[in-house]
């Protein structure tokens, strides 16, 4: 039996080889669709999940190597203080367009302000670079990234 | 006078070749059919197995006959890698039991005399590529065991690929001067003075492992030099590392625990991953030895005298630039030059090793104290870059993407010297140049 804390839930299957990719589980089996296949590389990062709050590619970690550890998704970031704040930057200036790659974006911009509170553009495109957006909407990431950054910020403050 | 001149020269180039050949022919003889010669006490598979073709198949795969009698995705066994060498090339050959292309017609003393002696069954002298100047310590128990594993395995008819080399080397005889003067046929012997742990690794890593056979340089002769065993060569674009106990160029530094992950599972947490031909080694041969006889390998490579490397070699374990670095980013300093290779670092490979060089998610791609980024020509370094790794053993399979199509010459220069200058704390010298010819023909 494996069981995973997703999202702050426990999910407990029978059944499931340990060296299945962690994407597999989360899509297939806890019905969390967020995070994206793409390349199934961890090239594009398009899988992007948090693991203890590191941003990792669900598509080639193997299910067995979560258990134990914190499994964050899209779907579950909101409720952190920094991942909230990446969303609703994302939301107001309208990043996504077709949307593919911007959960495995969200998770690691989120992973980036945890560890960087204000980064520059350079330190973005750095932290950003394992992500590809095939619509190129790097420039509206870079903005709401330091959107995200500037509120948390402006509330760290008040 | 020209007709006496000719005769003159005619006669003595005749006396030359009858003399070659006597002693050719003085040489060759006594080789292999040695079945009273005396049997070295250590036996190379395990007490424990006792159905033999199981040993023989243990055997097999501690000597990795199949690395170098196995082209990638064609049959076990069935020969034809190419062995691109200073003077030439020349192609294993089929070792499955096919009586026309393979060794299906050798008799038991013409396999013990292949790999004691280094001559095949008409008697032709086999080229060193084929490692019998170790495989002759091996005991005639042993060699046979393999022999009735590789019979047992399905036959596969491929006839053998012509061997493309320059005069001379493309003259067997000249051979028999090589084995006279580099060959020693001595079966393995036991040091008394040595525990079992020792004898036992001895005995895998010279008569069946072979280490010294990639691990130890060359002379001009390619015949390895003594005195400098398991210092370290460079072939086929590989660095084949210094495993001498030497602590700052060799393994003295690592512990137990690193050296046995290292070679059973191809992985040693702060020591890097196996690539190219040592991850062969580990995928074909390795894996399947007992924890025991690792344990043994260990025990015994403590033991190999020390040797010094070329200055400027030396393992960093505190780069600058990378303790400077987060995950996510380098540092502000290193950030504010617009450096090439930092940009491709940037967008292909921060995503997986990480500017820290720890690696996401999986210790396979932690780049920090391994010697791949502490050589500062580079050689294995450029070579996954070029080719990518990929590493398949019982605890999972690890792989990177090769980058050879995608990067040009001066691209793949400008990436190894950052990953050299930010993981490794040296200054890299690669070129354009270089890079080109150490990509695969």
């Amino acid at each position: 039996m494996i069981q995973l804390s997703i999202n702050g839930k426990v999910h407990s299957y029978d059944d499931v080889d340990p060296s299945m990719p962690l994407l597999w589980f989360l899509r297939d089996i806890a019905n969390l669709t967020g995070a994206k296949y793409g390349c199934g590389m961890a090239l594009c990062g398009a899988c992007t999940v948090h693991l203890d709050g590191q941003a990792v590619r669900s598509c080639v970690m193997p299910v067995a190597a979560a258990v134990g550890k914190k499994v964050t998704t899209v779907e579950g970031v909101v409720d952190d203080d920094v991942g909230h704040a990446v969303q609703a930057a994302w939301q107001k200036l309208d990043v996504v367009q077709c949307g593919y790659c911007q959960p495995g974006q969200i998770m690691s911009a989120t992973a980036l302000l945890h560890t960087n509170k204000n980064p520059s553009d350079a330190a973005i495109d750095a932290a950003m670079a394992g992500n590809v957006c095939r619509c190129g909407t790097y420039m509206r990431i870079r903005a709401a990234i330091h959107e995200a950054a500037n509120t948390l910020s402006a509330r760290g403050r008040s | 006078m020209k007709i006496r001149r000719f005769v003159l020269t005619a006669s003595a180039a005749l006396i030359a070749a009858a003399a070659a050949f006597t002693t050719y022919a003085l040489l060759t003889v006594g080789d292999g059919r040695e079945t009273n010669a005396p049997q070295p006490a250590a036996a190379g598979a395990p007490a424990s197995i006792t159905d033999s073709l199981v040993r023989g198949e243990y055997l097999a795969r501690a000597a990795d006959c199949i690395a170098c009698h196995t082209v990638s995705g064609q049959k076990p066994f069935s020969g034809g890698v190419a062995f691109t060498m200073p003077f030439g090339t020349i192609y294993s050959s089929n070792i499955t039991a096919d009586k026309e292309t393979g060794i299906g017609a050798w008799s038991d003393d013409d396999f013990v005399r292949a790999l004691h002696a280094g001559v095949g069954k008409n008697g032709e002298p086999l080229y060193p590529a084929f490692p019998y100047t170790s495989y002759t310590a091996l005991s005639r128990e042993d060699i046979l065991a393999i022999k009735a594993y590789l019979f047992s395995v399905p036959v596969v008819h491929a006839p053998a690929k012509a061997n493309e080399l320059s005069f001379p080397f493309n003259q067997r005889w000249g051979l028999s001067y090589w084995n006279a003067l580099f060959l020693s046929k001595q079966r393995f012997q036991s040091a008394q003075a040595k525990s079992a742990a020792w004898n036992r690794g001895a005995y895998l890593a010279t008569a069946l492992g072979h280490c010294n056979e990639c691990h130890t340089p060359r002379n001009i002769l390619y015949a390895l030099k003594h005195g400098r065993e398991l210092a370290g060569e460079i072939l086929q674009g590989w660095k084949a590392y210094n495993i001498t106990s030497d602590k700052i160029y060799g393994i003295g530094s690592w512990t137990d625990q690193q050296l046995s992950d290292y070679l059973g599972n191809g992985h040693a947490t702060g020591r890097g991953t196996a690539s190219g031909p040592m991850g062969e080694v580990v995928e074909n041969s390795l894996q399947y030895l007992t924890q025991e006889d690792i344990a043994a390998l260990v025990t015994y490579l403590r033991d190999v005298k020390p040797q010094q490397g070329e200055p400027g070699n030396e393992l960093n374990d505190r780069p600058p630039r990378a303790l400077a670095s987060t995950a996510d980013t380098p540092g502000a300093g290193e950030m504010a030059q617009a450096d090439l290779g930092l940009q491709l670092f940037e967008g292909a490979c921060a995503g997986c090793h990480l500017w820290n060089g720890q690696g996401r998610q999986n210790e396979a791609a932690a780049l920090l104290g391994t010697q791949a980024v502490s050589d500062s020509e580079a050689y294995n370094l450029t070579q996954v870059i070029l080719q990518g790794s990929q590493l398949q053993t019982a605890h999972g399979e690890g792989f990177m993407p090769s980058f050879g199509r995608a990067y040009s010459d001066a691209e793949v220069a400008a990436l190894g010297n950052f990953v050299l200058a930010h993981f490794g704390g040296k200054q890299g010298k690669l070129t354009a140049e270089d890079i080109a010819k150490r990509r695969a023909p």
